[in-house]
């Protein structure tokens, strides 16, 4: 049992002002995904939360608790590192064992235990090996489990699959939610990849230099980001970002870009005239063949990629404007064509000039 | 005319051998000089020419000065006075100790340098310039104190000056180790439950045995043969092999070199005996990064 929080957390190294102000409250049995570009903080307020840093100011309470002076061995949680951390010089067995040790367990229960984490995790081959021999993935395997066997209140994990490849890291994402399904207990998992936050999390936390940006589910967070960052942090491809203004005409509101032109959906039909930002993800941008569209643009690049196709488009910027597509129906189309795309309307977003989300009426 | 690539390669290796081979010879020279000259007869110390290779070869050197072998003395002033066991004794327990000391206390110290910044860099620094002192600057004011305070001419005298004065160099030569360990190996230890010390002596230590390692043999080497302290705080119940080496002369004789060399052969094997057992740990502790990230 769990319940971790965070009452106006700061943290400053000399003149960088690393967390501001954090206020949050991980609830018992959660899995919390702190993400963010590097430097956002995320780290740090792991760190403090484990009592590796000390907060400059504010509170970490633990079931109510205050920890803010409890070493990191007396606030019962167990930590997996982005290194792994493993000790060189004892192999896998010992290396899980440690933890069972240091609390006094006696021999022949910590044999025991260490057996039934191994199986867990699927390493009882390795108990014998020592880290120096297991790949990245087994290491990894080896760190979950010796932070298993001491069964903590929380599992902190700081980007645990960064130094892994893309296969592997989909492999132990998937251990990591079968994890928390069977244990039930609070997870709190840091990482810079949105696809890990969007998989893994119960509730993510999307933070920015030091602050909090949003906080919501996953679906909440990819279908309604607060600002410019969460709505170009999430998703692959990135949602289309395309600077413009909205145009009033006739009792109707319309984006004008560089490149193109479209009616907003009567929801913006008050916005203020002036420049924004027009966000719409991939998937809600329809390709029809032959004429009909909201907009036509030239193809830049095409990318079968088997399941979808991937269509590139110059909307008259760097960054290219991308649809997707089901199949491959759509991989003859060569660069240069111009093509006929039909937006999803309820899915359109914009963003003011501070980036900040301009709400729609409902 | 231009060389080509392979005639220059050439050229520079075999520039290579030859300075490599004249600085093996200014090198090893001296120490096959000092190992024949002890298998050397009397007669043949100062002969010219010399003789580059003892003929016969024989142990006189070694049982006169060893073992105090009075018939293998064949001129009048071979006979040996000393007790060199005395001294390899002595300066086996003053070395010993106050290496391990040394080694001891400086990890403990470079650890909280390491980890905890008890000394800024200037700090650190300004105990490396201690040993820049020539210990000759303070030999006559602690041969002061220690016949004060009935240190002179002790065992423990000695290795208390041996400790500190190393000190410096243990603590340099392990923070370097030290500082190769990953916090976050640490830091794993600690949230399992160890505390501070466990986590020194179960996972820091552990970690850097080849650097202390390396570390305890540069300063036994310092230590053991450290002269000059040893000669003025020393008389005549403690004395150290180097001490003894010196005495190999008279002032009727002059020096008595097949001796002498027998004695200082006899002083060096310890030394390579020790590192040729803990090899394994030199190689990788004088080449760092022993810590696998």
């Amino acid at each position: 049992m769990a319940r971790i929080e965070l009452c106006n957390l700061e943290k400053s190294f000399g003149a960088v002002h690393a967390v501001k102000d954090l206020s949050f409250t991980i609830e018992d049995g959660e899995f919390v995904v702190f993400v963010g570009p590097s430097g956002c903080g995320k780290t740090t307020t792991l760190r403090m939360i484990a009592g590796f840093e000390d907060p400059t100011s504010g509170e970490i309470r633990i079931d109510g608790r205050v920890v803010n002076d409890l070493e990191p061995r007396d606030r019962g949680l167990g930590m997996v590192f982005q290194s792994h951390a493993l000790f060189p010089h004892k192999n896998v067995a010992q290396n899980i064992e440690f933890g069972l040790r240091m609390k006094n367990v006696p021999p022949e229960e910590r044999v025991k235990r260490v057996r039934e984490v191994a199986e867990m995790v699927r390493i009882g081959h390795l108990l014998e090996k020592m880290p120096s021999q297991c790949s990245g993935g087994e290491s990894q395997r080896v760190a979950l489990a010796r932070t298993l066997v001491t069964n903590p209140s929380t599992f902190l994990l700081d980007e645990p699959l960064s130094s892994l490849d893309a296969k592997l890291r989909r492999e132990l994402r998937a251990e990591c939610d079968r994890l928390h399904q069977a244990l039930k207990r609070t997870f709190i998992y840091v990482t810079h990849d949105q696809e890990e936050a969007m998989t893994l999390a119960d509730r993510i936390v999307v933070m920015r230099l030091g602050e909090i940006v949003q906080i919501g589910s996953p679906m909440e967070i990819y279908s309604n980001p607060v600002n410019y960052f969460v709505a170009d942090f999430f998703g692959s491809p990135s949602m289309n970002l395309v600077a413009g203004e909205i145009v009033q005409a006739n009792g109707t509101a319309r984006f004008r870009s560089a490149s193109f032109d479209v009616a907003l959906p009567d929801s913006f039909k008050a916005a203020k005239a002036g420049a924004v930002t027009l966000g719409i993800r991939p998937e809600h941008v329809g390709v029809t063949l032959g004429s009909g569209g909201d907009i036509e643009l030239p193809v830049r690049l095409v990318e079968p990629l088997g399941k979808d196709t991937l269509l590139y488009f110059d909307a008259g910027v760097e960054r290219a404007f991308v649809a997707v597509t089901e199949g491959l129906g759509m991989a003859e189309i060569k660069a240069g064509e111009r093509i006929a795309l039909s937006f999803d309307r309820r899915r359109i977003h914009l963003f003011d000039g501070d980036g900040l989300r301009i709400a729609g009426a409902r | 005319m231009a060389m080509t690539k392979s005639q220059r390669r050439r050229i520079t290796s075999g520039v290579r051998y030859v300075v490599l081979s004249v600085w093996g010879l200014m090198a090893f020279f001296p120490i096959y000089w000092i190992i024949s000259t002890s298998f050397k007869l009397d007669t043949q110390w100062f002969a010219w020419p010399p003789y580059y290779f003892p003929s016969p070869p024989t142990l006189a050197n070694y049982m006169n000065v060893w073992f105090g072998a009075e018939e293998y003395a064949q001129t009048q002033y071979a006979i040996s006075s000393q007790k060199p066991l005395i001294s390899l004794y002595n300066s086996t327990v003053i070395a010993v100790t106050s290496t391990f000391l040394s080694v001891l206390f400086g990890s403990m110290i470079a650890y909280g340098v390491s980890r905890y910044r008890i000394l800024s860099e200037a700090r650190m620094f300004q105990l490396l310039m201690l040993r820049m002192i020539p210990p000759i600057v303070i030999v006559a004011p602690l041969s002061l104190y220690y016949t004060a305070i009935g240190l002179i001419d002790t065992r423990f005298g000695l290795i208390l000056v041996y400790f500190l004065t190393t000190l410096p160099y243990a603590v340099w030569m392990t923070k370097s180790f030290i500082d190769e360990v990953p916090l976050e190996v640490e830091q794993a230890a600690e949230i399992l439950g160890a505390s501070r010390w466990r986590t020194v002596f179960e996972i820091v230590l552990p970690l850097i045995r080849s650097g202390l390692v390396a570390t305890f043999l540069f300063i036994l080497i310092l230590t053991w043969s450290e002269y000059l302290l040893a000669l003025i705080i020393t008389k005549t119940q403690v004395t150290t092999l180097p001490i003894e080496l010196s005495k190999y002369q008279g002032s009727t004789e002059g020096r008595v070199y097949g001796r002498q060399a027998a004695l200082a052969v006899g002083i060096t094997v310890p030394l390579m005996i020790v590192g040729l057992i803990i090899r394994k740990h030199l190689a990788r502790g004088f080449s760092f990064g022993m810590v696998r990230r």
